[in-house]
């Protein structure tokens, strides 16, 4: 059972719109080192893991995902708010507002829907860890690369603890790995 | 744990003899030390060992005392703590700073409900009328002058 809570796990407060930017953040919505995939890959893997502390790691880290997908999600709504036509022109988004208009939907910056076969549950408990870990570091260059695109402190200063959750998770994971 | 005493918190322990064929991360050695409530939130990490951002992208400082970005500080660290414990069990004075902070944590939500309106919607047994509904969202944000 799932619990909402009204509030966001760190704010999202984007002053200016800006839907060029939402246009490669969306990966980390619904692309393949997401959020998404992130929350889908650990809470799944969670039925077959053999050990008690294994299934509790994987439940708190995959429902901190589900945070972050919301909070992504936040990014790309405040970046796309009250837009004209004329600004989905002049940031190139007439592929993607064709589509979705100005709602959120899970897609890779490259436009194609998001998809489970960017996460794996092998039911093999090293075989998962390891992937998990490799899912941490391979979102943290998505962020890496989301920080290098970005000028606007407000989108910065999200992405940027975002990105920190990777290493932190990444090294929970390499704790896992080695607890039995 | 072989040399425990040489290492800092910016390393962690190993086995004297790592298993081959393996990944191997190093297991943080404490939670100790620790950032402050407010600071560990705009760093993303209670722990200034795992602090490691990209190039120079450092917090800009503390966020605003408001009511909501204390809640939020206050469940962060109940957050890094619980995935510490996690891979911790027996730190047994972790357990303790956890249960502090959850306790503060639960004391802030009731708080802060009273004040702006209910956070899970049980909370909206506390009012009158039905405002579970009431906006703003958590993703809303008006950009200047807006709300949020």
């Amino acid at each position: 059972m799932f619990i909402y809570e009204k509030k966001l796990q760190y704010p999202v407060r984007i002053k200016n719109a800006n839907p060029a930017l939402a246009k490669f953040i969306i990966s980390q919505y619904g692309g393949p080192d997401g959020e998404l995939g992130a929350s889908m890959r650990y809470l799944s893997q969670r039925y077959s893991m053999p050990y008690p502390e294994l299934k509790t790691i994987l439940t708190d880290i995959g429902v901190e995902e589900l945070g972050h997908l919301e909070m992504v999600g936040a990014i790309i709504h405040q970046l796309t708010r009250n837009m004209s036509v004329e600004d989905v022109k002049a940031a190139g988004m007439e592929a993607y507002f064709v589509d979705h208009t100005a709602g959120v939907y899970a897609q890779a910056a490259a436009g194609w829907p998001y998809n489970a076969a960017t996460f794996a549950v092998k039911g093999d408990v090293i075989a998962d860890l390891t992937e998990d870990m490799g899912a941490e570091q391979k979102a943290r260059v998505t962020y890496d690369n989301i920080l290098r695109m970005c000028d606007d402190p407000d989108v910065i200063d999200v992405i940027r603890f975002l990105r920190e959750r990777e290493v932190v998770h990444f090294q929970r994971f390499g704790e896992a790995v080695q607890s039995r | 744990m072989a040399n425990k005493n040489e290492c800092t918190y910016k390393q962690g322990t190993l086995p004297m003899c790592a298993p081959l064929a393996l990944g191997t991360i190093p297991a943080q050695q404490s939670a100790e030390p620790a950032y402050d409530k407010d600071q560990a939130l705009v760093k993303g990490t209670l722990f200034p060992g795992l602090d490691l951002p990209f190039k120079d992208y450092v917090a800009a400082g503390t966020l605003e005392d408001t009511p909501q970005y204390e809640l939020m500080a206050l469940d962060f660290v109940t957050q890094e703590l619980a995935l510490y414990l996690d891979t911790h069990a027996d730190d047994k004075e972790a357990f303790e700073t956890w249960k502090c902070f959850t306790e503060l944590a639960k004391e802030g939500r009731r708080r802060y409900a009273e004040r702006n309106g209910p956070l899970k919607r049980s909370q909206t047994a506390m009012f009158d009328s039905w405002v579970w509904t009431d906006e703003p969202w958590p993703w809303e944000f008006l950009g200047n002058g807006g709300n949020g």
